[in-house]
């Protein structure tokens, strides 16, 4: 008992290694949120009088809708005036085209390279978003060969207008939520990724996210575009330094894939999670959402959710297209005072879809993981299925887990499978180990990863070893 | 529920000074306390013609306790069939099973809203939750909401949850054996329910399944 107790102790040590804080010269907007601001940082971005409009909407949408509280998570008030939009490192005038050296080492130590050069496992081409900037693109001219557009949103509102503005808010709209129509209104930057017709994307695409500055908001906006017969598969990292306040991170992704188009989507989120007191930490408030548009197309969402003081979080489909599928993978970790609120949303509209739900939470601490999905079969969703499977996993007895799925069947030859279980790791299997020589630590790293296994192994190669190391940090050795 | 900590409803209802049981019953549905080691076995069967609620509240509140429900339904018309159940467990080493099967034919709406609340205290707890739907036809709606909220860690709980149709591999092995149709698709039915049906009630629900 006395070991496992000192277990536990040494689990929930476990630290945040991207911690640190970049000592770089940055400007802000002032703080708070209203029309002026939402024009400056329109302005500060030179953005088309169209971007401009559709802010100022959205803005004024969100102005008109309540905090939604039906997430079972327990929301600090969080005050929209005490909080800046718009924050960006000062450019070095000398150098206009590189980028500080300051920030490169930051992403180095971050193990993101900017510079292009081939990484252990592969090629992979990154957008680095820094606060509310991009600050690098990398592999630029070897996608534009293709006739793969990959660069920040702002660029992409420049250069390719007449396609952001064809796709944006087509798939989440402004007035979607509470928290889309405030990206809406302040989206800063973000990643912007265009797959021409039958282009198979030679590298894996990536965007990492960083929050740096004080005080301050990350409000990104991702859009992917596949056309037809494309395939991409798209990663996205995230960390921010440690700090006693709450930060808050509300971003957006639409995913539009047209006929026989594949897209990967995978996250690895490691917000800073708050101290063991459930001090600080991220406010991870996320609307992701793809759309599959043609026939045959396919998109995939895999994600291992770590960090966070609160997660909010719901990777959606909407299944559009006949024969069209859907996955949604997901290993959700809770530890200490986190709180995840996460899930997935398949709404079948087309003939033969396909969709698979495989979730895995795991909560420790005092944390509190629930999982929250729906499942709809439409009126013409002939032969649709669906299979869900939630699993939870208990370690310590004062967390909690929970799962709330809803299934709507209207289309009677639609099947829907759901199942879920909870439970914590048995003491036969730690046993098992033990006796075989395997320390109780080890075994339930072990045990945890066994478990989380077939979400894990969905992960492009680059995040699958990040994602079992964040595992190991967070989980190593929690005997219940 | 909105919030992440684990609320006791009927103990809030409990504190409120002047609140009967009865009142509680009121508020929460039929409320049944089963107290340490004793049993609760429910069976509801919902006939076609028959719109129902069933709206069950039990609290398993000595260590020990047992509850089990079975329920099973069959709709070929405008029914509106709800099932909502909550079972709390509030005690450690409490065992319960809900299981409810049923047919949607016709345009009936079917929902089932089942939760499962294991508080903290409630260690060894053993509860499974099974939901399973066939729709017959197009216009038959069906919407299922099964949920597991768990504080405790020492648990073995599940849900599981199906929509569907009839499994046609299964209809055409029969065919090929000279079943007719109509008799194929009846057994299916049958077989499908025959966990929840009640002793003694078996010529009943098949008169009524052979109705739909």
């Amino acid at each position: 008992m006395a070991e496992s107790k000192q277990i536990i102790e040494q689990f929930t040590s476990g630290e945040y290694k991207e911690g640190f804080v970049t000592d770089v010269e940055q400007e802000f907007i002032p703080k708070g949120l209203s029309e002026e601001i939402v024009r400056m940082i329109s302005a500060r971005k030179e953005e088309p009088r169209w971007l401009l409009e559709f802010r100022l909407d959205a803005f004024r949408k969100w102005q008109a809708m309540p905090q939604p509280d039906w997430a079972h998570l327990d929301m600090p008030a969080i005050d929209y005036q005490d909080i800046i939009y718009y924050a960006a490192p000062k450019k070095d005038k000398d150098r206009p085209k590189e980028i500080d050296p300051k920030l490169a080492e930051t992403f180095d130590k971050l193990g993101i390279p900017l510079h292009e050069r081939e990484v252990l496992a592969g090629v992979v081409a990154v957008d680095a978003v820094f606060d509310s900037v991009s600050v690098a693109t990398t592999f630029r001219k070897t996608l534009s060969e293709k006739g793969i557009i990959f660069c920040s949103f702002s660029e992409a509102v420049k250069e390719h207008p007449e396609l952001v503005r064809k796709y944006l808010a087509s798939v989440v709209p402004a007035s979607d939520n509470y928290f889309a129509a405030l990206n809406s209104a302040v989206f800063s930057d973000g990643s912007f990724c265009y797959i021409p017709k039958g282009v198979r994307c030679p590298m894996e695409l990536s965007s990492y996210f960083r929050i740096n500055a004080k005080g301050t908001g990350q409000f990104e906006r991702t859009l992917i575009v596949a056309d037809e017969g494309s395939y991409v598969s798209y990663m996205e990292g995230c960390t921010a330094p440690m700090r006693d306040e709450q930060q808050l991170h509300a971003a957006v992704v639409e995913i539009i894939v047209e006929k026989d188009a594949d897209v990967k989507y995978s996250t690895v989120q490691n917000w800073y999670p708050g101290d063991a007191e459930g001090k600080g930490g991220i406010l991870n408030l996320v609307t992701k959402r793809g759309i599959c548009k043609g026939s045959g197309s396919h998109l995939s969402w895999t994600q291992v959710e770590t960090g966070s003081a609160i997660t909010w979080k719901y990777p959606s489909t909407i299944l559009k297209g006949d024969y069209s599928s859907s996955e949604f993978y997901s290993v959700a970790v809770t530890n200490n005072h986190q709180q995840a609120d996460t899930g997935t949303k398949m709404i079948h509209l087309g003939r033969g879809t396909k969709s698979r739900i495989v979730s895995k939470g795991i909560s420790a601490g005092v944390s509190q993981n629930s999982y929250r999905g729906l499942v709809r079969m439409g009126r013409n969703a002939l032969n649709a299925k669906n299979f869900s499977q939630c699993d939870s996993l208990l370690i310590g007895s004062l967390c909690g887990a929970h799962t709330f799925p809803v299934i709507e069947s209207l289309q009677p030859s639609a099947t829907v499978e759901h199942e879920a279980t909870t439970s914590k790791i048995s003491e036969d299997q730690l046993f098992y180990c033990n006796q075989r020589g395997i320390g109780p630590e080890d075994a339930v790293g072990l045990i945890v990863n066994g478990y989380a296994r077939e979400v894990l192994s969905r992960l492009p190669m680059e995040f699958a070893v990040e994602a079992q190391k964040l595992l190991q940090v967070s989980l190593e050795g929690s005997v219940g | 529920m909105g919030h992440g900590k684990y609320i006791d409803p009927l103990a809030d209802a409990r504190s409120k000074p002047g609140m009967t049981t009865s009142v509680i019953a009121g508020l929460t549905g039929n409320l049944y306390q089963v107290p340490a080691g004793e049993r609760l076995e429910l069976q509801f069967v919902v006939l076609p013609g028959e719109s129902r609620d069933i709206d069950l509240s039990i609290d398993l509140t000595g260590p020990g306790a047992q509850a089990h429900v079975k329920a099973l339904y069959l709709c070929n018309g405008e029914e509106k069939v709800n099932f909502r159940i909550l079972m709390h467990h509030r005690a450690p080493g409490c065992h319960s099973t809900q299981q409810v099967k049923g047919i949607a034919g016709g345009c009936a709406q079917v929902h089932f809203d089942g939760t499962i609340v294991v508080a903290p205290e409630a260690q060894q707890t053993e509860a499974y939750q099974e939901n399973h739907n066939i729709v017959l036809t197009e216009q038959a709606r069906v919407q299922t909401r099964p949920q597991l909220e768990i504080y405790a860690d020492d648990v073995k709980c599940s849900h599981g949850a199906t929509v569907g149709q009839l499994n046609p591999d299964e209809l055409f092995y029969m065919r090929s054996r000279g079943i007719p149709e109509a008799e194929a698709r009846t057994l299916q039915m049958l077989s499908f329910l025959s966990p929840v049906v009640p002793a003694g009630r078996e010529e009943e629900v098949e008169k009524a399944v052979r109705s739909l």
